[in-house]
């Protein structure tokens, strides 16, 4: 999966820090987590559709699901990300 | 990192230009998850896929830019020891490893402000000075303190603060470092000690004079030396202490490169012992006109390590001398050779001397001196008392106007075909004009007294100059006219063929400005002017330099004011 982060902007760093804690909790290193600062890429950004940060995109496996916003909530993300389902 | 802060655009009105954006902005207002994302407040920037860049909105970006300020204010304070103020500047807290070896160590200086502490080196004044900044809650940088510790050493530190706010914007008082600077400034003084004598000799010296390190950096430099600048357009002149002489030498580029490479050379030699010293003569062209220079290098063991003290000296009037020498000297060998100059007059260059008969030469000779007039100095201010007349031989002089008391239009040019300083020989002894030298070179130069004697006892200096004068008075009432009813481009050729006849040369150097001032037009019109010339292939033009490609052919874009002067100036 794919953050797409606006430097250390506050919302940006809130959404690193939750998706941390959500790796952290329910992927336990399967993951692959790449982050892309648009500041310094946007052209990353626009390649893939992107066009608010932070958002979270996930590339692999299909189906590719998208969350924007800090990621305070955990429930959207990991629905989006396919993890509730299994759990649940 | 190196974000490019953009600010949201907030402007609908520019909205228009930038349709990429906006289409970005309708996808987002028409709804979807990043709508509802930033309706919370969740959203740091937006994509502009018009200009591929990223637009941070306000929250984001002062959170951005605050962030970044702090950071850099801690690094500009970072030091040795850290402390804190209350509101009225006493110190409330201290820290850091370097309080013991600060000499600042008692613990005396809690609840005391700055100026209750025993500081020698500040006045009542500094002090105001200071506390004044602090009113206006300023950040302080290198306040340097000095005082006695109690082991009798003095030392000396160096404060820097900054103002404290509380959430609400209230003042809290001051936070900030301080750091022992004692060895520093130890350092400093002892140096100083050293060189003090040494830099005065040298400042009081009129050459340019700089000193080496073996690297070849300029470790100390006359003032002489610094108030000279690359304008001088010599290899490697004015070099700044610290930069290294030998690097700029061999970077050297273009015409210079030669000349770089050679005095290169030359200083390796002295740096290495090889030679005792070595001296380089060389030219170079100015704004100013050609001006020389010799480069005298010699070498010294200081403190055990090779210096080279690089000398570099004008010797423009001793070349131009020489020249003038050499002119004589060419001149006295082909008279009776060639002859063809009446056997009672000699040759010289300065056409108004060359037509007195010989006697009366040799008479006026004795007042002649050879002087070299450089480019932009006044010989004569409108109203001021004429104190020399000049005889051009290669220079050029410029009579001007002032017609609305800051502009200034040119009405005569003398070169080596007259004399400057026509109002003497009229009885005035106060010039109406302001003359202007235009291009560098020599004249012989008599003064004003002993002029006007030879003036009143010879007859053929009264009717060279009488008829000089009428030349020059058919000038003036031809350029007025020429200046008020002829095109730019006319005068302009006008005025580059009366330049090529005073400097018997196709080629010479000018600029822009000074076109525009000769001929009272704005510096748009004569790129305007000049352009056309040079599309005609009459003229070339290149960085200041005018070649005159096509002198026929520039006569005949010339209004006939130029035929008009010339005809009255060749006629007997």
């Amino acid at each position: 999966m794919r953050l797409y982060i606006a430097g250390s902007a506050p919302n940006s760093i809130q959404a690193i820090a939750n998706l941390e804690a959500i790796c952290r909790e329910h992927l336990k290193g399967i993951h692959k987590l790449e982050i892309v600062d648009i500041l310094e890429q946007p052209q990353r950004a626009m390649a893939d559709g992107v066009l608010v940060t932070p958002s979270l995109t996930k590339v692999s496996p299909l189906p590719a699901a998208n969350v924007v916003g800090n990621l305070n909530d955990k429930n959207k993300v990991l629905l989006a990300l396919g993890i509730k389902g299994k759990v649940a | 990192m190196n974000p490019k802060l953009n600010a949201p655009q907030q402007n609908p009105a520019r909205s228009g230009a930038r349709p990429g954006f906006e289409n970005v902005m309708l996808r987002l207002v028409k709804g979807g998850p990043e709508r509802l994302a930033i309706e919370a407040g969740q959203i740091d920037a937006i994509i502009d896929t018009a200009s591929g860049s990223a637009i941070l909105l306000p929250e984001a970006q002062r959170a951005l830019i605050e962030r970044k300020t702090r950071f850099r204010s801690l690094v500009a304070l970072c030091s040795d020891w850290h402390w804190e103020q209350d509101e009225h500047y006493r110190f409330a807290a201290r820290a850091g490893a370097g309080v013991g070896s600060s000499g600042f160590d008692d613990a005396h200086i809690i609840g005391k402000a700055l100026w209750e502490l025993p500081f020698d080196n500040m006045s009542e004044a500094d002090w105001q000075t200071h506390r004044n900044q602090l009113e206006w809650r300023a950040t302080f940088h290198d306040l340097e303190l000095r005082r006695v510790d109690r082991a009798g050493e003095v030392r000396y530190i160096s404060v820097d603060g900054e103002p404290v706010f509380d959430q609400q914007d209230e003042f809290k008082g001051y936070r900030g470092t301080t750091r022992d600077i004692t060895g520093r400034k130890q350092a400093a003084a002892l140096v100083q000690g050293s060189d003090r004598h040494a830099r005065a000799a040298l400042d009081a010296l009129a050459a340019q004079v700089c000193v080496l390190d073996p690297a070849g950096t300029v470790i100390m430099a006359n003032q002489a030396w610094r108030a000279c600048t690359a304008v001088n357009g010599s290899v490697a002149a004015g070099v700044r202490e610290g930069a290294n002489y030998l690097a700029v030498c061999d970077n050297a580029v273009g015409n210079e490169r030669a000349e770089g490479g050679a005095i290169a050379a030359g200083i390796r030699q002295v740096i290495a012992g090889e030679s005792r010293s070595f001296s380089h003569e060389h030219a170079s062209d100015s704004p100013a006109g050609q001006r020389w220079f010799v480069l005298t290098v010699t070498g010294y063991r200081g403190d055990g390590a090779m210096r080279a003290v690089v000398s570099r000296e004008n010797i423009t009037e001793r070349k131009r001398a020489e020249q003038l020498l050499g002119l004589d000297y060419t001149v006295a060998n082909q008279v009776p050779a060639v002859n063809r100059e009446p056997a009672n007059r000699v040759s010289v260059a300065n056409s108004l001397l060359a037509a007195l008969p010989h006697a009366e030469y040799q008479r006026l000779q004795t007042g002649l001196e050879p002087v070299t007039l450089t480019f932009g100095e006044v010989l004569y201010a409108p109203g001021a008392p004429i104190r020399h007349v000049y005889f051009p031989i290669d220079c050029l002089v410029s009579l001007l106007t002032a017609v609305d008391g800051h502009r200034a239009l040119e009405v005569g040019l003398v070169g080596h075909e007259g004399m400057v300083g026509i109002p003497l020989a009229l009885g005035s002894n106060v010039s109406p004009v302001r003359a202007l030298v235009q291009g560098t070179g020599t004249a012989m130069r008599m003064e004003a007294a002993p002029f006007r004697k030879e003036l009143l006892q010879s007859m053929p200096l009264q009717r060279v100059l009488y008829h000089y004068t009428h030349a020059l008075m058919a000038q003036f009432a031809q350029t007025a006219a020429c200046n008020n009813f002829h095109a730019v481009k006319a005068r302009l050729a006008r005025w580059l063929l009366m330049t090529r006849d005073r400097v018997r040369s196709n080629e010479f150097r000018l600029t822009h400005e000074l076109l525009a001032q000769m001929l009272g037009i704005r510096r748009a019109g004569v790129t305007a002017a000049a352009g056309a010339l040079q599309k005609q292939k009459l003229i070339r033009y290149r960085r200041g330099n005018i070649r005159i490609l096509d002198r026929k052919g520039l006569e005949a874009a010339a209004c006939k004011c130029y035929r008009v002067i010339k005809n009255v100036s060749g006629r007997p």
